[in-house]
């Protein structure tokens, strides 16, 4: 299938601009930066055409539908959306030193997407809808923001540990990195734009289910779970807005939310067994 | 002080203390994190399971300490809708008690930039121009456009002309909107569970039935009957499900008032009933079995419809078709293809139960007696679930006021604009402005920078 030959070469690529970012932190040279963003960019570019092409492919079995419903597809589509949401944050805020610490998601996800199956299968009856493909894209640019706003959080705590460490001076690297107020401004905002997505992305949910099975929410565990990040991010902004806090605290809760993301996402379905489709015996 | 004002404000007091409680965002912070917390445990404690699920695997001490806990179904435990009753009680106080400032901002603030105002302004601008004021009025407006496209609320006093702009004040209602959407899913939610039943009905292909299971286990009549004119399933070349369809007919008085194919993501609803496919199968209606006693002489053979005790002729015993499986699996695991559960009546004994094989004849002799399966007659059954919630247009109606409310609050911001075009005491022409908004300051008084920026290129 010539979809997962070009899904292969996304990996390839996804590798080369961690290593391009990692390197550019190393020796801050503006041009090694333009590279790995040119590299980070062109790893879309081929992983879009890919999903696509596997869209395409799908009409072609006779089967037709969008390629977002089982673990292997749903990897693949976090693992883009996060390199997308990066770049935007990268091109809006200038903060390339973050990249090193963002872009070995898109590689490490896709890296784990390669390893299980990856045939296109047709759709058991419960999973034709469009509320699942609304579900599923606004889940997963809402988790996107949050892992970088992860990302964002291990560099802030990074640097306030090397500025603790090296007293006020610190090294040549410390200076290059953003400010810690920005770092710490851009994990908030990426917040703020997840959490009204992944709020959307549980209604969305919920009213599928509400069609295909008659109830809104059973507190499966991957409902509870979504339920949970909901909920720790929903702290998170109200701690943030109305008792103000910042920095430390604030980039703690926000890694704990991206744990929590990442067990709603994985975890449910590696260690808990529940209703959903991704992972399992398909 | 006097006794009874002691005691008065004592109780003043304790009162505050208590709504000072309700309405700390330390409350709302821990409870949303305990809230987290405590779903954590429902989803590592499977919920809801028959009883000897948890005996196979828990010692029965600690099903009997889950039980008492009610962690077995916590989501419904005292304790669970205890903290989302706090919640609720935390969120209603809350937005009580900043009504009255979100009412004041709504109100049209001052359309007269005072000194007053002025000094309560972040980074004012003051332009001085030798340009006539009609001029710098024309050329300031038209800037302000790109800004604020709505015109200006313009004001005369003596000595100068006021302008003021505004955008986005209902912005203001975000928090309302956020936080009463979640008191109207509560409010959903639990008169659905109030007034609204789950259940589930089986409806054999051509039949029609009047009353449900709910899922509590009771028999739920309803005002109409509903019919199976057929079901179809479909499947892809692996076998896996494509699609299943039950064609549908709502009877009322004898007639036909509604005609509906459903399918799993396409349900019928009917006066605020809800029927969704959920499952399907195929009972047997009746068993044609042909029957050898002693010494291979035939008894004939015999329809037995299910659930019937049948006569053997000329045998002395009775058979009634039991139970059925499409795929059977011997002791060892192995298949066996269909399988029929059949009671054997013996005159003087108990009766026994024995399964009779379709495809393995020479295993069927029971008692001197050998049974073959000559033909099965399936009927096809529709397995529907059956919901009324009559709560659940209110939980849409919450959640899209969440997702409006939170896209407002993080993403909008009430802004205003004040200009005022006076002289100073030279004569000459001075202009005098200032912005606020009440969130995302930093971001709108860049922007505000920038527009004065522009004006001050005016010549
Ligand atoms: C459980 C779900 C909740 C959600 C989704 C939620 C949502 C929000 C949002 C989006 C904001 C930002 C508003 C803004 O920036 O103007 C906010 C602010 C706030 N929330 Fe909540 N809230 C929740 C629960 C509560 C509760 C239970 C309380 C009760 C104490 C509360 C009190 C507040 C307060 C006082 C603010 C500050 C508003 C401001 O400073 O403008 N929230 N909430």
């Amino acid at each position: 299938m010539t979809n997962s030959l070009l899904f292969g070469i996304s990996i390839f690529v996804y590798f080369f601009s961690m290593v391009l970012y990692v390197s550019y932190l190393a020796f801050r040279s503006d041009a090694l930066g333009k590279v790995a963003t040119l590299t980070l960019l062109s790893g879309v570019l081929v992983e879009t055409a890919a999903i696509f092409l596997r869209w395409y492919e799908s009409y072609q079995m006779g089967i037709g539908r969008a390629p977002l419903t089982n673990l292997y597809e749903s990897l693949v589509f976090f693992a883009l959306t996060i390199a997308v949401f990066y770049l935007l944050m990268e091109w809006k805020f200038k903060i390339k030193t973050v990249g090193a610490f963002v872009t070995p998601f898109p590689f490490i996800v896709m890296a784990y997407a390669s390893l299980n199956p990856n045939e296109i299968q047709p759709l058991v009856p419960a999973l034709k809808s469009n509320w699942l493909i609304a579900h599923v894209v606004t889940c997963f640019v809402g988790y996107a923001a949050f892992a970088v706003s992860f990302g964002v959080s291990i560099l802030y705590l990074f640097k306030m540990n090397a500025e603790n460490k090296s007293g006020k001076k610190g090294g040549v690297l410390l200076e290059y990195l953003p400010s810690s107020e920005l770092l710490d401004e851009i994990g908030y905002k990426t917040i703020a734009i997840g959490f009204p997505l992944l709020t959307i992305g549980i209604i969305t949910g919920a009213f599928w289910a509400n069609v295909a099975w008659g109830t809104y929410w059973s507190w499966d565990p991957k409902e509870t779970w979504s339920l949970i990040v909901w909920l720790i991010y929903a702290a998170y902004l109200h701690a943030r807005i109305t008792r103000g806090w910042r920095g430390k605290k604030a980039a703690l809760l926000s890694i704990l939310g991206f744990a929590a993301t990442l067990f709603c996402y994985l975890g449910v379905n590696l260690i808990l067994s529940g209703l959903h489709s991704y992972g399992g015996a398909s | 002080m006097p006794e009874n004002e002691k005691v008065k404000a004592r109780r003043v007091d304790f009162i505050d203390r208590i709504w000072g409680f309700f309405t700390s965002l330390r409350l709302v912070i821990i409870l949303l994190l305990v809230l987290s917390l405590l779903s954590v445990v429902g989803t590592v404690i499977e919920q809801n399971k028959p009883l000897q699920e948890y005996y196979r695997f828990f010692r029965p001490e600690t099903v009997e300490l889950f039980l008492k806990l009610g962690l077995l179904d916590m989501y419904h435990s005292w304790w669970f809708t205890s903290c989302l009753a706090l919640l609720a009680l935390n969120v209603i106080a809350c937005t009580m008690e900043r009504y009255p400032s979100i009412m004041k901002g709504l109100k049209t603030a001052n359309v007269v930039l005072d000194e007053k105002l002025e000094a309560g302004l972040k980074d004012p601008a003051k332009i001085k121009y030798h340009l006539p004021a009609e001029t710098v009025e024309k050329r300031v407006t038209e800037l302000v456009k790109k800004i604020f496209p709505a015109g200006p609320i313009v004001t005369e006093t003596q000595d100068a002309r006021h302008f003021f702009y505004e955008k986005g004040r209902y912005t203001r209602l975000s928090f309302l909107l956020t936080h009463l959407s979640i008191l109207i899913i509560f409010i959903g939610a639990i008169g659905g569970s109030i007034f609204g039943f789950k259940g589930y009905v089986n409806i054999n292909e051509g039949s029609t039935i009047s009353t449900i299971q709910t899922r509590k286990g009771e028999n739920k009549a309803l005002n109409f009957g509903v019919r199976c004119n057929s079901f179809n399933a479909d499947y892809y070349e692996t076998g896996a499900p494509k699609d299943y369809r039950s064609d549908l007919s709502v009877i009322r008085d004898g007639k036909e008032v509604l005609r509906q194919t459903i399918r799993v993501n396409d349900p019928l609803s009917y006066e605020g009933i809800t029927f969704y496919q959920s499952s399907f199968g195929a009972l047997p209606d009746n068993v044609t079995l042909e029957i050898r006693g002693k010494n291979d002489a035939s008894h004939g053979t015999v329809v037995a419809p299910v659930g019937k005790q049948v006569d053997i002729p000329g045998s002395g015993i009775r058979i009634e078709v039991a139970d059925y499986r499409e795929h059977f699996h011997f002791p060892d695991g192995s298949e066996a293809g269909t399988a029929i559960g059949v009671n054997i009546f013996r005159p003087g004994a108990e009766p026994e139960g024995v399964w009779i094989y379709e495809a393995y004849p020479e295993k069927n002799n029971h008692w001197g007696y050998s049974f073959k399966v000559k033909g099965v007659k399936l009927q096809k059954y529709t397995g529907l679930q059956v919901n009324k919630d009559p709560g659940v247009w209110l939980v849409w109606t919450g959640c899209i006021m969440l997702v409006v409310g939170i896209m407002l609050a993080f993403f909008t911001s009430h802004k205003k604009l004040w200009i005022r075009i006076g002289k100073d005491r030279k004569g000459r022409v001075e202009l005098t402005a200032g912005g606020m908004a009440n969130k995302n300051k930093y971001a709108f008084s860049s922007e505000v920078a920038r527009l004065f920026d522009s004006f001050r290129e005016v010549s």
